[in-house]
This record gives structure tokens, sequence and C-alpha cells, in this order.
């Protein structure tokens, strides 16, 4: 019998009836990660010494689960999945995870990344690439590469994520679970190893819309150390769940989901497409009218250099504390100013180095307003016209990516144009610090896709409604890595 | 080709400034990824009264919150302060001389 | 000089001292002899740390702005000053820029130099975060970060001065506003105040309103100290007087220099085009805060009486000489002293006279503060309703004064152990002055002849008494007892 592969309430149930230990939980998770390590190198740190916890009425307690590595975790090493951090072991904890600490919930590893967030293929990480559970020569994508692998191979019910382009909720799709990332600011970012702070995301991989919602009531909550939370404690989105959502409006947007936009679609994106299309059928047995509406093209055209330039600058400032001199492998050198870029040229990826350049070169006061700043302006066109959507819609309902996991031959870092809006239009989610859930709908070419729902700020319970109602017309509820597939 | 906003020996200056060093093929790529970029920016330059659009700096501003009291946390300790330090005098962090 | 008129813009840098924690940490704001004991791991950059903004420092920063006129932001928000330097942690300056971030934009403030009155324009002020300290040793450098985070204010004027004495007479002013409105102790000493200058002379005649007539700006960097400010500028006018004289003066381009105080003389840095760039952007982590006019109106209403007030106060009210009350209000810790003294009931006369001659003396001998003294304002008040009372006269004041600072011990205690005490009693001097009298009749008489031999009488008088006996009152006696006879 084993339980990791089980959701969260039946874990529980078998906690509080006696039938497993936590104990026993955790020895089932950590041999469970020294297989998936080995085959998909999900993790930077396994934690062998994770010790039980009283099984309590929280459902959390007592019940194994991952850590992303860019959290900040008390006496356990937190790398950001980079050379400059590779041994620092941090004397404070994230907000997020002692809030997960306090329901008892036990951390069993700290799951590899790509390098500090910046990357969508679980390649750049300094513990080496991420591969996908469901097929090895694929990736996960990104940034939650470890985490998203790790809870589809069964290794326990959920990994925390965080999300500043759609970070949680591609892997999430390329590995066939649920990614889910709400409204800014609900999960307080104290603790997370910063990306781009006004896009960054705190949030869940797991493999039912239930469990994610009974994650996330325990990470969430207002922190004294971070100014963007805020109160959520009248929401209580595990208890709020139903699945009558009758009634409920959510549309698609014709210029990234219709097909006639990709006249030299492949097979795969072609099926993707197909496939979502079915899946918005479903809709119709809840009760649910379903409409498609446009988005203005050059929006999205711009959408994705939007999100570039933005992340990029945030990045090359949040990430200027990292100069070895008070964390990292400090660099030898006869003057500081060397010591700090010895560090950095070789501590730094060739990818990150290059976004802050870019970063660097948008923030110039001769280039500011150009770069920058239009993209600042165009980051709110897009968020306004998404919230003019949801003052008629409860949510947009769009297909995540182009098709399933990409081989790792595919660079996917570089901007593509063909299929670019398709690949990044989750990053409006980041934009506007929508809450954004993806859930498999399907598989093409053998390999699972995912579906993705998003809604208006402040409209999570709604938003995991939406999901959880479409996850019952489905198969692909707690579903785990089939390798035969 | 029209003359390039972004060189190769500006990519230097900027990395220099980044206290970063970058390859030439790095810097090759910061130069093709920055095309596109730059291409893109142009269309949003091409939007009507875009100039007229306050920039959005913070994901969130519907929000309330309140400013912080003044009350005084306990520091942290010198032990954990210095834990992840390679280099330290006593009880301060050590740089090799810092002058002017 | 008289051919060219000078044009001297300030920037002054005040840490705000009256906090109880720093700006955006809740580390203790205070000096400390022990490194790194006033830290939160916020203000040494510890990954996934956030800033928190203080209220009071705020609050400080907004009373700072209406005293200098200036216009409140309808929403507060900080900017990202980035660079980097070993006392910077994060890689970047938390501070206030872009108008209309800043606590206070376009304001001005009046102020005395020799007796005129002076007004500068105020272009802003901004609340900012200090960087930490550096030790430099041989061959090595050591980093301290108490002072990183401890609030600063940044104030900027228009170039509305014309001498190094108009400048040091605004800094004084402004040093005395920080003291009287509770903002800072502002004090040099300890590094609490730091200013760069601008200098620039044109050609006398010329109308300095409009800066096309302005000549190059010279900006000299980091002077710590008043004296260096003035010496700093009269080097540097003469510098470049110099330079027009050569003929050279229109070569010479925007630059910086610094204030070098073993040379006595300001030394170049660097020149406008390779001024850095400091990337300045929003800062994401900290929302934008809307100042209600309801704060802003409480605030304005708690600005206290600042040093003009009350030196008007103490020529109407107290009818004090003009000279007198600046010598009262010029430090902050003086003029409180002497309000204690007058409400604990003294003769504000008497008491401004006892500071201004007696105590300042005093403290300036011995380099002292008021703060260190050990007479009290109620000690002071003792002391002088002892002489009121004609208890001891206004001579041995003086002396039991030097006694109590010595032995510090209470005036009364003094006057008692010392034996001190003025013989006020009528009897006893009258018996005394009688006997005095019975000796030398011959006298008598050659003080009716007009001789002056009335204070022969009275010196006898005091020899008997030991110097003890009331001397407006041996007078009366001695008059009365000679008309008897």
């Amino acid at each position: 019998m084993t339980y990791m592969d089980k959701g969260l309430v039946e874990i529980h149930e078998a906690l509080k009836s006696g039938k497993v230990t936590s104990q026993e939980l955790i020895s089932e998770s950590l041999k469970k990660s020294k297989e998936v390590q080995e085959k998909c190198n999900a993790f930077v740190t396994i934690l062998e010494d994770a010790k039980e916890t009283p099984v309590t009425e929280d459902i959390l307690s007592g019940i194994p689960y991952g850590i992303k590595d860019n959290y900040s975790t008390k006496g356990i090493l937190s790398t950001g999945s980079s050379n400059t951090l590779k041994d620092y072991v941090p004397f404070f904890t994230a907000t997020a995870i002692s809030n997960l600490e306090s329901h008892g919930a036990v951390a069993v590893n700290k799951t590899v990344m790509d390098e500090f967030g910046m990357g969508g293929t679980g390649t750049t990480g300094h513990t080496g690439i991420v591969k996908n559970p469901w097929d090895q020569t694929r990736m996960c994508a990104g940034s939650s590469a470890g985490s998203a692998a790790a809870v589809a191979a069964g290794v326990y019910p959920y990994a925390t994520g965080s999300d500043t382009g759609d970070s949680i909720r591609k892997p999430a799709a390329y590995c066939g679970i649920v990614g889910y990332k709400p409204t800014y600011g609900m999960i307080s970012r104290y603790g997370l190893f910063p990306f781009a702070s006004s896009l960054d995301h705190c949030g869940v991989l797991a493999r039912s819309v239930e469990d994610a919602a009974i994650v996330v009531d325990g990470m969430k909550g207002i922190d004294k150390n971070d100014m963007t939370s805020w109160d959520s404690s009248n929401m209580h989105l595990y208890d709020s769940l139903t699945k009558d959502i009758k009634g409920k409006k959510v549309c698609t947007i014709k210029e990234i989901a219709d097909i006639s936009m990709y006249p030299n679609a492949s097979s795969e994106l072609k099926e993707h497409l197909e496939n979502f299309h079915n899946t918005l059928k479903h809709f119709q047995d809840l009760g649910v009218e379903v409409e498609e509406v446009s988005v203005d093209q050059t929006l999205l055209n711009a959408l994705a250099s939007v999100y570039v330039v933005i992340s990029c600058a945030e990045a090359t400032s949040n990430m200027s504390n990292l100069t070895g001199i008070i964390f990292g492998p400090r660099s030898d050198a006869d003057n500081y100013i060397d010591m700090m870029k010895n560090y950095r040229t070789t501590g730094f990826s060739p990818l990150i180095k290059r976004r802050f350049v870019i970063g660097s070169y948008v923030l110039q006061a001769q280039n500011k307003d150009r770069y920058f700043h239009n993209a600042q302006r165009v980051r709110r066109l897009l968020v306004d016209r998404w919230k003019e959507i949801f003052k008629n819609y409860d949510a947009v309902i769009l297909p995540v990516g182009s098709g399933p996991a990409k081989k790792f031959d595919e660079d996917k870092d570089m901007l593509d144009h063909n299929t670019q809006v398709l690949e990044e239009h989750l990053q409006v989610g980041n934009f506007g610090g929508f809450p954004s859930i993806t859930i498999p709908d399907g598989f093409v070419s053998g390999l699972p896709v995912g579906i993705n729902i998003t809604g208006n700020c402040y409209d999570d319970i709604n938003v995991l409604n939406i999901a959880y109602a479409l996850e019952s017309t489905m198969p692909y509820k707690n579903q785990i890595v089939k390798e035969e597939h | 080709m029209e003359e390039r906003k972004f060189t190769s020996e500006m990519v230097d200056d900027y990395a220099d400034k980044l206290l970063i060093g970058l390859t030439r093929e790095e810097n090759q790529m910061v130069l093709d990824e920055f095309d596109v970029i730059d291409a893109q920016i142009d269309i949003i330059n091409e939007i009507p009264n875009i100039a007229d659009v306050p920039p959005m700096t913070h994901c969130l501003d519907d929000f309330t919150y309140e400013l912080r009291e003044d009350e005084e946390e306990e520091s942290i300790s010198i032990d954990d302060a210095l834990a992840n330090c390679d280099d330290y005098a006593g009880d301060e962090i050590k740089v090799p001389k810092v002058v002017g | 000089m008289e051919d060219y008129q000078v044009l001297i813009g300030l920037e002054m840098h005040c840490e705000i001292s009256e906090t109880k924690t720093k700006v955006f940490s809740s580390a203790k704001n205070g000096y400390s002899e022990e490194p790194n004991s006033h830290i939160r791991p916020v203000d040494m950059a510890f990954p996934g740390t956030l800033p928190v903004v203080n209220k009071e420092a705020v609050k400080l920063a907004l009373k700072a702005s209406m005293i200098l006129h200036c216009t409140q932001p309808e929403y507060m928000y900080f900017e990202r000053k980035n660079y980097y330097y070993p006392d910077l942690p994060k890689g970047f300056q938390i501070t206030q820029e872009t108008k209309p971030a800043p606590v206070g934009s376009y304001g001005y403030l009046d102020f005395e130099c020799k007796g005129e009155s002076k007004r500068v324009r105020i272009n802003n002020i901004h609340l900012e975060e200090d960087a930490a300290s550096t030790d430099h040793y041989p061959t090595f450098s050591t980093i301290d970060y108490n002072r990183a985070g401890v609030p600063l204010l940044e104030l900027v004027t228009e170039p509305d001065l014309h001498s190094a004495e108009e400048a040091v007479a605004f800094l004084e002013t402004m040093r005395s506003i920080y003291q009287y409105a509770g903002i800072s102790e502002a004090d040099s000493r300890k590094g609490q105040i730091r200013c760069d200058v601008n200098v620039s002379i044109m050609d006398k005649g010329k109308d300095a309103s409009n800066p096309k007539n302005w000549g190059t700006k010279v900006e000299i960097k980091n002077v710590n100290s008043f004296g260096g400010v003035r010496d700093a500028i009269n080097y540097e006018i003469e510098r470049q007087i110099a330079l027009k004289e050569d003929g050279t003066y229109d070569e010479m381009e925007q630059q910086t220099r610094r204030w070098d105080e073993d040379t006595f003389s300001t030394i170049y840095m660097r020149s406008k085009v390779d001024a850095i760039d400091y990337k300045y952007f929003v800062e994401p982590n900290i929302p934008k805060f809307k100042l209600s006019p309801d704060w802003l109106e409480s605030i304005r209403a708690s600005i206290p009486e600042l040093a003009p007030e009350r030196k008007e106060k103490y020529e109407k009210v107290y009818h004090l000489s003009s000279y007198d009350a600046q010598v009262l209000v010029k430090e902050k810790a003086v003029s409180d002293y002497y309000e204690e003294t007058i409400s604990l009931g003294a003769d504000p006369k008497g008491a401004a006279n006892w500071i201004t001659s007696v105590i300042l003396g005093y403290l300036n001998k011995e380099e002292l503060e008021i703060k260190d003294l050990y007479l009290t304002p109620t000690m002071l008040v003792d002391l002088m309703d002892m002489v009121k009372s004609g208890k001891i006269s206004s001579k041995q004041s003086k002396e039991v004064l030097n006694k109590v600072l010595e032995e510090k011990k209470a005036p009364k205690e003094i006057v008692k152990k010392l034996g001190v005490t003025q013989i006020s009693d009528d009897k006893t001097i009258r018996d005394i002055v009688v006997k005095v009298l019975d000796e030398h009749p011959d006298l008598i008489e050659d003080h009716r002849k007009g001789k002056n031999t009335f204070d022969f009488f009275v010196g006898q008088v005091m020899k008997a008494t030991r110097g003890q006996a009331n001397p407006s009152l041996t007078a009366q006696i001695i008059h009365e007892e000679i008309d008897k006879r």
C-alpha cells in the first residue's frame, strides 16, 4: 500500500484511523525521492532526517511535501538552484513555509528550479537539468521543474512553487498535474528569493484542485514582513469548494486559442487546441456558458516583450545583493570590484547574465521611457483589458502552451515568433496578480497537456470552483505518471 | 541593415557595470534577443496615446495596508549574521580595502 | 571677487535620530559601539527579505516637508537607486527621486544671515535609507551594518545661496529645525549630517534668475561638517575665479569633486559625462500609500514651536535683548533648559542672565553640553530663590554654583556645608552697626561734613560678620543709626 500517490484528505484519514503513521509516510516519500532523483534529478537536497509531526485535525499534519529551493528554510540549504548560493544555509524560514510548518506539514526535500526562477525549461539549475517523469527526453518546463516532476511522480501530494511568468502553471501542464497561484499578496513573499518583485507569486503544485485549495489555505495570510500581503482570513478556499457552478459565464480568447490563428500549426498544436475546445464542451454539462472574446492583437504581440523587459529590469536589481560579501562563496581578488565581479561571473548561468544586461539596458535613463515605462504601460493596458473581460465573465479559459512537454533540444528561452502568444499568455496573470490555475485536460502524443482558468483579483474561490467542477468532468484528478504512456 | 541601437561594445560595458563578464557567444546572444524585444517595442510605440497611460509599477494597487508601527524587534545574532560569510574579522565582515 | 556672483546649492543629508527603529526595518535606530548589534535580516539583504516602511519615519519626514513649505504628494512611494558598493548590501538604496514621490516638493525656507533675512527655495526633501559604515585598515576594510537602513532625510535646495556664510547659516537653521521639531539631534560629530555642495560663478550684473546665465556647476561630494562646507565653498570660489582670470574657465566641464581636509582643497573625481546611471525605478515591494488629509493635518498640528517663534517670545514676553534671545534659542537643549527654569517659577530675565553669562560660559570652558550639566533647572531655581529671599548674596551665589558643579551636590547642601548664609536679621545687624558707630564718632562727623566714610562703616560690619551681612539691609541700618545721632 502506498500513500504518497493519494490525495491529502485520503492520506489524512489514513493517518487519523491509524492505518499509517507520519513516520511511515516520510519513509515512503524519502524512498520515492531517491528514485525520482535518480531518474529526473528533481532535488537539490533530500532531507533524510525529516521528523514526523503529530497528527491533528489539520489535514496537512504529518504529511510530507516538497519545497522549491527559492524558499528560505532555516538550517536547510537554500540555493535558488544557483552557484551563487550553492552553500547558503539561511537562519530564517519563509513565511509561507513557516505557515505550513504550523499546520504540521513535513518537508522532505528541496526541489530544483531554473536558476532563481529565471527560465521556463528546468534546465538552468546549478545541479543540472530536470527531466520530465513522463518522458525523460523531455523537459518539465520551469521554473518549478523539480516540484512538478516530484508531485507528478508521486513523491508526495504537493510541493510549493513560485510563479513570475508561468513558473507553476506551465510545468504543471507539462507534468499532468494541478498548478495554482492565488491572487498576488494572498501568500506572503517574505523569504522567497525574488526574481521580479511585482510579478512574483507563491503557489502550489498538487494533483487535485481540492489539494491545491487545502495547501494554499495553509500557506496564505497577511504578513507584517511583506507590505504587499493582505488579510484573507475570511477566505476559506477548501471549505468553499463546490462543483455547482451553474449559471457562471466563462470565455476564451480567439487570438490565442483559435486554430485559425496558426496557419502553420504542427499536428501537435492542432491536437492540443482541439483537445482544449473539446474540454470547453464539458462546461455545457456544468451549466456554464462559454463565449469567445477578442483582444487587440497588438497588445498580445507585445506581451512577451513586456514580460521580458519588466522581469529583467526588476531581476537585475533584485539580484544585486548577490556579491559574495555577506553570503555565497567568496571570490578571491585583491580589490572589492574584482571580487564581486568574479563571484557574479562564475556564479550566474549565461541565461541570467544575458537577462541582467537587457534589464540594465532598459533601465538606463536614455532608454527607460521607450522600454521600461512603455512595457509598464502595456502591462496596464493588458490588465485593464482582462479586468474588462472579468466584468462580463467569471473566468478566462485558455490552453497552456502550444502542446505537451518539449524535447530538450528545443530551446524555449529564446522568444519564438510563431506560437509566442500561446506560450506566454499566462504572464497576464502575473501582470494583474490574477488568481490562476492549470489543471490537466488530456494527452497529446501520449503526454499530458493542461488548461488554465484565470479570474479577477480576490476571486480565488470562484476560480477554484470552476477548476474543481471542470476537473470532475475528466479522469485526471490525482493523476500520477504512467510510464507506459 | 539599420545601425544597431545596442552594440557589442555597449553590451560589454553594461555587463561590466553589472559586475559580470560575458563571453563572445553570450554577448551575441544578448544582441539577438534584444533585436526581438526592440522590434516588439516598436510595435508598442505605435499604440495610440501610449504615452498617456500611467506605467503600472505594482502588481496590485487597490488594497489598503498600514505603515509599520515604530516598534523595535530584537537584533539577529552575530552568529546568524556571519554564518554564511566566508571572510570576517571579529564581529565584522571583511572585504578587500575599499578606497573612496 | 567683486566681478562675480556666486551661486551655491546644497544637498543636505541628515539622519533621523528620533525614531526607535530604522526606516524599512524594525532593527533599533541608534548608534552602538558594538558592531552588527542592531540588525534585522533585511539590513544585510539576506535573500527573500523585504522592506517595511516605518510610519514614524514617514511622519517625521512629512513634518520636515511642512516646515519647509513643501507640497506633500497625494500618494507616497519609493524608488530604487541601483549601484554597487560594499557598504550597500542590497545593491540599491531605497529612496525617493522622481517627483511626485518625495515627501516634499518645491518649498522654501527663510533664514537669517548676519542680521539679514534670506530665502532659499527647496527643490525637494525626501526620505531614504543610510548605507552601512566601513572601517579601514592597512590591507582591508570591515563593514558594520548597524547604520544600514537608518532613516535619512535628503534636502535639495535651488542654487539660491551666494556665499559660504549664507550656506552655513542655512545649514545651522536646518539643524535647529531638525532639533526643535524632534526629528534629529542633527549632530555632525556623530556623522548625522553630510552635505554635497554645488558651486558655480557668473559675471556680476547678469540676471541670476535665468539659468542660462549660470556658470558651470561643480559638485563637491561628502562634506561632513559645517566648517568643511564653508572652507570647501571658499576654496572652490577662488579656484573658479582663478580659472576665469586665466581665461580657461570656459574649458571647465561640469564635474564632481571631493573636499579633502588634509590638503584643504577640492579634488577632481569625475566628469558629468561619467556620471553613474542609477537606473531608478519604483520599488515594487512598497505599495503606493495614500496620505490622508486627516493624517497630514494631525502631523501639521504636531509641529512644535521652532527657534524663531521662541526667540520672538523671549524678546516680546520676557523682554530679553535680541542678542540674549538668540543665544538661548541657538541650541534647542539650552532653550528647553531655559523654558523649564521659567516654568518652575524663575524670573525670565534673571534666569536668562544665569544661563547666558554663567552656565554657557562654564559649558564652553569645560566643553560640555547642557544635558551633561549637573545643575538642573530645579537647582537653578533654588539658587535664584536664595538670592531673592536674601538668604545668600548675589556674590555668594556664584561661589555656591562653582561648588555645586565641582562637588556635584545640590545648592542647598552646599550652602549648608559652607556655612554661607546671609545675615538678614535686623537686630543682629543693628547691634553691630551701633557698636561700630560707637567706636568711631569722629568718622560720623566726617560723614556729615560730606566725606565718604560710609563705605568704611559697611566694611567694618562685613568684617564683623565675615561678609554674611545682607548688604542692602546693612546700608539701610547704618543710615538710620547715623540719622538717630
